[in-house]
C-alpha cells in the first residue's frame, strides 16, 4: 500500500514539475518531432556517426585499429543506448497512464490496484519495443559483442539505422510497402519457378548423373543466378534435358525481371506527386511568414508576380493539373489539391508559419470554406478572400476573413470613376495600380529620427519632388489646424496638413512621387541625420 | 464635376455588367442593359433589372439602342473575349469616335480589343490580384484609398478644365498654391496637346498652363466647391472688366 502511494505521489510531483515537463518536450524536440528546428542537426549528426563507426568496424576486419578505436566504438554504442531509452521514454508518459488508472479506480470507487497500471505500462512500453524501428536500434547496439561472427551480421542493422535519419530513404520503404500485395505475388512466382528450376536441375546435373551440381542447395543457387539473368557460369548444364531447363528458366527469368522493374517504376509513378509535394513542405519549413495562395487562376497569377517581384515566398495550391503544371513552370512552389482539406493546409503550414493566405477560387463555396478551415488552424493568420458575389462578403467576414474583396465592384467602381472623368481616371490609375513611375507611397517616421518633432515645412519635400498627400497619425492625434481628416480603422488620415503641423514618431508621409525620390527620402530618414539637399 | 447626365449602354447581363450597371446608375447617369443571351437576360431581370434582349450581331439592332446617335459611353462587359471583341468592332464601325470601354479574361486579348478600338480596357484580374497585393504589404495606403479617393464621400479626384480666360490661364503649376488657398492637391496636368500622359506636379519641366489642359485634383468635396465658385465667380467677372 505504501509503495502505491508512494507512486501516486511522484506520478503528482511529476505531473506538477514544469522542469521535468520541459526537459521530455525538449527531449521529443531532438529525437521526435519532425517539425523542431534541431531535429535535422540531430539526424545528420547520428548519420555521420552510424557512418563513422561502420567504416572502422569494416577497416578493422584487415588491419589493427589501436585502442582509441575500442574508445570510440564505446562511446558510439553508449549514445545508441541512450538514443534508444530516450526515445523509450518520450514514447509515452508513464506518470500519465498511473495517474490515468488512478483517477479511473477513484471514479468508479475501486481501490487502485498498482499491477494494473503497469501492465499498461508495459503494454505500452512493448508497443514501443516491437515497432519495427526500435528493433532495428536494438540490433544496430548488437555489434559490440564481436566475439560471435555471425553477429557482424548486425552490422548491417546499424547501416539500416540510417533510415530513421534520411527522410528520401523513408518514401522509398512506403512506396515498397504500398507495393507489397505485388511484391509478395511476385515472391510467391519466383519461390515457384525456383523450386521448379532447381529440383528439375538437380535432377539432370547431378554429380551421379554426369554434371556439375554437388547438391541441392547448388541447384538453388544455380537456378536463381540463371532466372536474375546474371548466370556466373561457375555452373554450366552438361546434358540436353539441363540445357532445356536453362532455356525455359532463362525465359521465365526475363519475365520475373520485367515484372519486377514494372511494379517499382509504376509505385515511384505514383508517389512522385507526393515526393514532390514533400519537397515543398519540406522547402517552406525553412521560411517564416510566407504566403498561401489557394487558387492559380487569373487574380492568383497576378498576385504571385507582384510577389515573386519583391521576393517573397509563396506556396500555391490548386486543384487542376494543367494550372499547377503552369505555376511550375514558372517557378513557384505549387501543390496540386484541394485546399478544403484541412491536412493540406497543415503539410503547408498553415498554423504553423505560414503568415497570410489567399482564397482567390472562382468558387465562393470553396472560399468559404477555405478561410473558415485556415482560422481554425491559425487565430493570427491573415486571410484576404475573394468574393465572386456580393453575398459573399459577409460572409466571408463572418467566417473570419481580414479582407474581402470584390473584383465585379472593382470594376464597377473604376467603370464610374471612368465615365465621370476620363482624363483624371487615367491619370490616377497608373499611379494607383503602381504601373507607372510616380508612386503613392508610405514613409514612416522613426521615433527619434531627425524628423521626429520637426514641421511638415522643415521636409524638403519640394526639392525632392514629392508631393504631399496626407500624413496618418495615432487616432487620438488633435487634427485642430487640419482642415479635413479620415479616422481609419487605427489611425487617422489628415489630408493636406499644413506646413507647421508636427510629424512624431511612427506617424507615415503619404507621398506622391518618383520611385527615386521616395527611395531617397527613405534612405535619408535611416541615415539618422540631416544633410541640407542641393536643389 | 459630375454634372452632365451621360447616356450609357452596358452590353452584357453578366455580374460585371448589371455591377457596372448598378454603380452607374447610382451616379447619376442615364444606364441601359442589353444581351443577346436569352437565359442572361431572363436571369437579370428576375434580378430586377431592366434588360433588352437584341441580337448583337445585327448593326441595325444596335443602332437602334442608339450606338451612333445619342449614346456617349458603351461598355462591352460580355463573358466571351472574342464576342466582346467582335462588339467593340461593329461598335466602331457605326460610331468611330464612340469610347468603348471593354474587359478582358486573358492578357492576350487586352492588346487585341485595344486592335479592335476599344478606348479602355479593364482587366479585372489585374486589378483585383493588384488590391490584394496591396492589402497584404501596403495595408495603410490601401485602406486610405479605399476610405477617401474610392469611397461615397470624402475625398475626391476631379478634372479642372483650364479655360480661355480664368485665372489659372497661362500661370505655372508651383504658383497656384491650392492646397494652402483651397485645401485642394495638384497632382498634375494633362495637356491634351501632347497625349494623355499626366505632366506630375513636381516635374521639373514647368508647366505654363493653357486652355485645353485639364488639371488633376485631389481634395474634399466642399473645397472643390469653393474653388468652382471662385473659377465660376471669375470668369463672369471678365467680360465686364
Amino acid at each position: 500500500m505504501a509503495v502505491s502511494d508512494f507512486i501516486i505521489r511522484l506520478a503528482y510531483g511529476l505531473e506538477e514539475s514544469g522542469r521535468y515537463q520541459r526537459i521530455k518536450a525538449a527531449a521529443y524536440d531532438l529525437l521526435e518531432n519532425p517539425h523542431a528546428r534541431i531535429r535535422p542537426y540531430f539526424d545528420i549528426f547520428m548519420m555521420l556517426l552510424v557512418l563513422s563507426s561502420v567504416f572502422f568496424l569494416l577497416y578493422s576486419v584487415k588491419h589493427h585499429l589501436g585502442v582509441w578505436s575500442d574508445y570510440y566504438e564505446d562511446v558510439v554504442v553508449t549514445l545508441f543506448i541512450l538514443e534508444y531509452l530516450g526515445r523509450m521514454w518520450v514514447y509515452d508518459d508513464v506518470h500519465r497512464i498511473i495517474l490515468d488508472e488512478y483517477e479511473k479506480s477513484d471514479l468508479i470507487n475501486e481501490p487502485f490496484r498498482l499491477s494494473r497500471a503497469l501492465w499498461t505500462i508495459m503494454r505500452s512500453k512493448w508497443n514501443y519495443v516491437s515497432s519495427p524501428m526500435a528493433i532495428i536500434d536494438l540490433l544496430a547496439i548488437l555489434p559490440s559483442y564481436r566475439p560471435l561472427r555471425i553477429l557482424r551480421l548486425f552490422l548491417l542493422f546499424r547501416l539500416f539505422k540510417l533510415f530513421r535519419y534520411a527522410h528520401s530513404i523513408q518514401q522509398f520503404s512506403s512506396v515498397l510497402r504500398e507495393k507489397r500485395l505485388e511484391l509478395f505475388t511476385l515472391f510467391s512466382f519466383l519461390m515457384f519457378v525456383l523450386l521448379v528450376g532447381s529440383s528439375a536441375i538437380y535432377l539432370f546435373e547431378a554429380r551421379e548423373t554426369g554434371g556439375d551440381i554437388e547438391g541441392f542447395f547448388e541447384g538453388i543457387y544455380w537456378a536463381l543466378v540463371t532466372l536474375s539473368t546474371v548466370g556466373y557460369g561457375d555452373i554450366t548444364p552438361h546434358t540436353v534435358e539441363g540445357r532445356l531447363v536453362t532455356m525455359i528458366l532463362i525465359i521465365s527469368g526475363l519475365g520475373v525481371i520485367s515484372f519486377f522493374t514494372s511494379i517499382i517504376v509504376s509505385a515511384f509513378q505514383e508517389k512522385m506527386g507526393e515526393v514532390r509535394d514533400r519537397r515543398v513542405s519540406l522547402m517552406l519549413e525553412k521560411k517564416k511568414g510566407y504566403t498561401v495562395i489557394c487558387g492559380f487562376g487569373r487574380v492568383g497569377q497576378v498576385v504571385a508576380e507582384y510577389l515573386t517581384r519583391d521576393k517573397l515566398p509563396f506556396v500555391v495550391i490548386d486543384s487542376d493539373e494543367d494550372t499547377v503544371d503552369l505555376a511550375r513552370r514558372l517557378g513557384y512552389l505549387a501543390v496540386q489539391g484541394k485546399a478544403e482539406r484541412i491536412g493540406l493546409l497543415q503539410t503547408l503550414g498553415v498554423g504553423r508559419s505560414a503568415g497570410k493566405i489567399l482564397c482567390l477560387t472562382g468558387d465562393d463555396v470553396v472560399n468559404v470554406f477555405v478561410t473558415l478551415s485556415a482560422r481554425q488552424l491559425d487565430e493570427n493568420i491573415e486571410i484576404i478572400s475573394r468574393a465572386n458575389h456580393h453575398q459573399t462578403v459577409n460572409k466571408l467576414l463572418h467566417a473570419g476573413a481580414n479582407h474581402a474583396l470584390e473584383p465585379f465592384k472593382i470594376v464597377g467602381l473604376i467603370a464610374g470613376e471612368y465615365v465621370g472623368q476620363p482624363v483624371a481616371f487615367e491619370a490616377i490609375h497608373g499611379i494607383v495600380m503602381g504601373e507607372d513611375d510616380i508612386r503613392l507611397e508610405a514613409i514612416r517616421v522613426p521615433p527619434g529620427s531627425w524628423l521626429d518633432g520637426r514641421t511638415i515645412g522643415d521636409v524638403p519635400l519640394k526639392e525632392m519632388r514629392l508631393i504631399l498627400f496626407g500624413v496618418i497619425t495615432a487616432l487620438d492625434r488633435s487634427s485642430d489646424q487640419v482642415r479635413s481628416h479620415f479616422d481609419l480603422e487605427e489611425q487617422r488620415f489628415q489630408f493636406n496638413p499644413g506646413a507647421d503641423f508636427v510629424l512624431l514618431g511612427e506617424d507615415m508621409l503619404l507621398v506622391f512621387g518618383h520611385q527615386y525620390s521616395v527611395m531617397r527620402l527613405r534612405q535619408k530618414l535611416k541615415a539618422g541625420r540631416w544633410r541640407k539637399v542641393n536643389a | 464635376m459630375r454634372k452632365t447626365r451621360k447616356n450609357i449602354v452596358v452590353v452584357g447581363a453578366t455580374p460585371v455588367g448589371l455591377e457596372v450597371a448598378r454603380q452607374l446608375a447610382q451616379r447619376g447617369q442615364d444606364v441601359s442593359v442589353v444581351d443577346d443571351s436569352k437565359a442572361d437576360v431572363s436571369k437579370a431581370v428576375s434580378q430586377g433589372f431592366a434588360v433588352k434582349q437584341i441580337n448583337l450581331q445585327d448593326d441595325d439592332e444596335l443602332r437602334r439602342v442608339g450606338i451612333g446617335s445619342e449614346v456617349d459611353v458603351l461598355f462591352a462587359l460580355l463573358n466571351d473575349d472574342a464576342s466582346n471583341v467582335f462588339l467593340v468592332i461593329s461598335a466602331k464601325a457605326i460610331a468611330p469616335h464612340l469610347p468603348v470601354v471593354s474587359i478582358s479574361g486573358s492578357r492576350d486579348t487586352i492588346e487585341r480589343l485595344y486592335a479592335a478600338g476599344a478606348t479602355k480596357v479593364i482587366d479585372p484580374y489585374r486589378i483585383s490580384g493588384y488590391k490584394i497585393y496591396e492589402l497584404m504589404h501596403r495595408s495603410v495606403i490601401a485602406e486610405t484609398m479605399e476610405r477617401t479617393v474610392f469611397g461615397k464621400v470624402d475625398l475626391d479626384i476631379a478634372e479642372v478644365h483650364v479655360e480661355e480666360g480664368s485665372f489659372l490661364h497661362g500661370k505655372y503649376l508651383d504658383e497656384l498654391s491650392l492646397d494652402e488657398h483651397y485645401n485642394l492637391i495638384v497632382l498634375g496636368v494633362v495637356d491634351r496637346h501632347f497625349g494623355d500622359h499626366l505632366i506630375f506636379a513636381t516635374d521639373p519641366r514647368r508647366h505654363r498652363m493653357d486652355s485645353g489642359d485639364v488639371l488633376v485634383v485631389i481634395g474634399p468635396e466642399e473645397a472643390f466647391a469653393r474653388f468652382h465658385r471662385d473659377l465660376g465667380e471669375e470668369e463672369r467677372d471678365e467680360p465686364s472688366a
